[in-house]
């Protein structure tokens, strides 16, 4: 790199004297005229606290202290707005640095800058490798920096030893204030290993509530035990590895900790819940919460793992806390919310369905009817359509064929939103009367459950059935071998089951234990949730596609909307995509 | 050659800064990028564009201008936003003389980019009118990568692409690798035959 860029300069010399004589003077002017070491000063006007708080803001957002976007260059001539993506779009919130397309982004934290770094291989290193060293290419190894230096390498793109940075790094011509503001926050930035780890052991936590039955409470910690007793069963691997004189490898030594897991058990109301979660956790603070299981409304845990900056790592829940701000948490996906919202998009798209505005949703009183609903709600307002009739039944009600059958003759809806339990389900032949003579039937495959497969047969052709999981038969390794996969094809069978052990073994095994080896020597919390959203697509047992990415916080973004076949083993009929945009 | 560093950082600094902040038009000499003319056989399927609207990818390209096309997606690090950027300064800088290119960015994550997701993202790079993005079926979007010979299986290992369209002939002037906003436009100017 330093070579090319030399040869650069070689061949353009002429033209940069020129052009360097012509701008001599502001830049006289923009550099020379503030005192040299001001980039090494941090204001001394400012607490402490509001440096951190502007140099977070220019970080994670792009906005300079003024309120302004901070404004950057990139090869030269294109003008970059940073609202539109800031330093941790690439360097992530840890600061840890990235890898993605080929381009290693390196840490950016004043711990890694104020030492010499030699990065990781990658595959832009190699010439030719698809062409990437056109585009790719990253310095390989620089002497530490000062102040200064980061202060130059920011404006001008270059590192102590004048080497120039990739291309994809922006160059941003800040002030001396905010270049200082923006250097003490990155002298802060992962400063310090997180609680709950060290070089020889990672302390996990996971979390059940007392409403959960005995058998799913064992379906869920029998994955988790058995991880905790792999990462130790190679621990001691390693450590006859080492008895025999093997060398380990600089990567594989980070991949084996002892690991230990705690069980925190949640009893009482989940007003409780955040003082039982605070007293575990001061007792023996732990890096992250492996899974857990609630029936009940996750956000208690959601909120505590957000104010403690705690990962929690695909907890079963059926109803997560559904935020575009939530960090901390990784779930699954939506739950009962994400059917009701697939429900919603995929009547957006019926286009033959002429009573499609005379819709009515009926919701029983309950956390999973109110999800449903609320799912649905989310998908029709963001799609602008005009808000439906939506009424709030309680069980009893239900029960009560008089209260519906009244409520369906006034309504005459086309499209009727059932989010009620499978009592209703017997009802459904004369409930259907009742509607629109072209109009068809929603209900939640989620809050049927094993019941689904009960939808009378004389009206399956009008019932049309939320269904978050694969459907399709399950695509391992063609060739067999070692990590060849059973074909699964999922049936009527496969209703109201909660998955919880292939669900929890899959995510432990591919994404958690990815990101844990990933962290070699950086344990910091945030680091850990960096590196899993940089992970690659799965194609697992229980989703078609789980994916991933900087700031996405639902691995599974699908759900079909299905029909039953006819018989008491009913075919399950697609009739969405698995996303339905 | 590293004890004769210090010394040369100074006049190195005041050459780097002359490039940056005078954006020297000598810097299109220096090709960074492979530059290639293609024929493509395009699968006819339809995507959704960030108004929910369906449009056929046939018809994206029926036009007698040219059209521009990358791959990106919404919550991207490092590449993308640099390609976008080039997007928004081609949509400014076109517009100086008047000119509204037809840009299209196709996903490469199609579950995670609904077009509420493509829409901010259009939003927050100042995108104009001319500029579309599209998501569509996983199987749709495989198709169009592969007839772009852009197929990749997994968004993570994906590259810096620019394709452009003469409307002339329908042959395609394929960019790989990071470009500056002169290159790019003098890539768009030269297909446009203006």
């Amino acid at each position: 790199m330093k070579e090319l860029g030399q040869s650069l300069i070689r061949k353009q010399l002429p033209r940069l004297v020129t052009a360097a004589l012509a701008t001599l003077l502001s830049f006289v002017v923009l550099i020379c005229a503030a005192p040299c070491q001001a980039d090494s000063i941090p204001p001394a006007d400012l607490p402490h606290s509001e440096i951190m708080r502007s140099g977070e803001k220019m970080y994670r957002d792009g906005i300079l202290p003024s309120g302004a976007p901070m404004l950057a260059y990139i090869r030269g001539d294109i003008e970059v707005d940073s609202s539109a993506f800031s330093c941790s779009s690439c360097h992530l919130r840890a600061g840890l640095g990235s890898f993605e397309g080929g381009v290693i982004t390196p840490p950016t934290t004043g711990k890694k800058l104020y030492q010499p770094y030699r990065r990781p291989p990658s595959l832009g290193d190699i010439t030719d490798q698809s062409g990437r060293v056109i585009y790719a290419k990253t310095i390989i190894e620089r002497p530490a920096y000062t102040r200064e230096s980061l202060a130059t390498a920011m404006r001008f793109g270059t590192d102590p030893a004048g080497q120039v940075f990739n291309d994809v790094m922006p160059r941003y011509p800040l002030s001396d204030r905010d270049m200082s503001i923006l250097i003490s926050y990155l002298g802060t930035l992962s400063a310090d290993p997180s609680p709950g780890a060290s070089s020889s052991e990672f302390r996990f936590a996971t979390v059940i509530t007392d409403d959960v039955s005995q058998s799913d409470r064992l379906a869920l910690l029998a994955p988790l035990q058995k991880f905790i007793a792999q990462q130790d069963q190679q621990l001691k691997m390693y450590s006859d590895f080492n008895k025999f004189g093997y060398a380990p490898t600089i990567d594989m030594k980070y991949a084996f900790r002892s690991a230990s897991l705690d069980i925190w058990e949640l009893k009482g109301p989940p007003e409780s819940w955040q003082k039982q979660l605070a007293a575990y956790n001061n007792n023996k603070p732990v890096f992250a919460v492996l899974g857990g299981i609630s029936n009940r409304d996750w956000r208690p845990i959601h909120d505590f793992c957000e104010a403690e900056r705690l990962p929690c790592l695909y907890p079963i829940t059926d109803f997560p806390v559904v935020s575009e701000s939530g960090w901390y948490t990784y779930y699954f996906n939506k739950g009962y919310f994400q059917e009701g919202d697939a429900v919603g998009r995929y009547i957006n798209r019926l286009e033959t369905l002429s009573a499609k505005k005379t819709i009515l949703q009926i919701v029983q009183d309950s956390p999973i009817g109110t999800a449903l609903a609320s799912g649905f709600q989310n998908s029709w307002n963001e799609l602008e359509h005009p808000a439906v009739t939506t009424l709030t039944l309680s069980a009893e009600q239900l029960r009560n064929p008089s209260v519906l059958h009244k409520l369906l003759k006034k309504h005459k809806p086309g499209v009727l939103l059932l989010w009620t339990d499978a009592e209703l389900l017997p009802q459904l032949p004369k409930l259907i009367s009742l509607i629109h003579p072209e109009g068809i039937v929603f209900v939640s495959s989620g809050y049927l459950g094993t019941k689904t497969v009960s939808v009378p047969e004389s009206v399956r052709d009008k019932v049309y059935i939320s269904y978050p999981y694969r459907l399709t038969p399950y695509v391992g390794s063609q060739d067999g071998g070692f990590d060849a996969k059973v074909p699964i094809l999922t049936t009527f069978k496969d209703f109201g089951d909660r998955r919880i052990t292939s669900r929890s073994t899959t995510m432990l095994k591919q994404a958690t234990l990815r990101g844990l080896n990933l962290l070699y020597d950086d344990l910091h919390r945030d680091h850990l949730l960096d590196v899993m959203s940089m992970q690659m697509d799965l194609t697992v047992r229980d989703y078609e596609r789980l994916s991933f990415g900087p700031g996405q916080r639902f691995a599974s973004k699908g759900c079909y909307i299905i029909q039953l076949g006819q018989g008491t083993s009913p075919a399950l009929l697609p009739r969405s995509e698995w996303v339905i945009h | 050659m590293k004890k004769q560093f210090p010394a040369l950082i100074p006049f190195l600094l005041l050459l780097l800064m002359t490039w940056v902040l005078t954006a020297v038009p000598a810097r299109a000499e220096s090709t960074r990028y492979k530059r290639t003319v293609e024929k493509y056989k395009l699968p006819d399927v339809v995507l959704i564009n960030q108004n929910g609207k369906k449009v056929s990818l046939a018809s994206m390209l029926n036009t007698d201008q040219p059209v521009v096309v990358d791959f990106i997606y919404g919550t991207c690090t490092t590449i993308c936003p640099v390609l976008s950027a080039g997007y928004t300064n081609l949509q400014n800088r076109l517009a100086a003389s008047g000119q509204m290119p037809r840009l299209i960015s196709i996903t490469i994550d199609p579950e995670n980019d609904s077009p509420n997701v493509m829409k901010e993202y259009l939003k927050r790079y100042r995108a104009k009118p001319g500029w579309d993005f599209y998501t569509g079926r996983r199987a749709d979007i495989d198709a169009v990568m592969k007839g772009f010979n852009a197929y990749i299986p997994d968004k993570m290992s994906h590259y810096p692409l620019n394709l452009i369209r003469s409307p002339k002939d329908g042959s395609w002037v394929r960019l790989f690798g990071i470009m500056s906003s002169s290159e790019l436009m003098k890539e768009y100017l030269q297909v446009s035959g203006k």
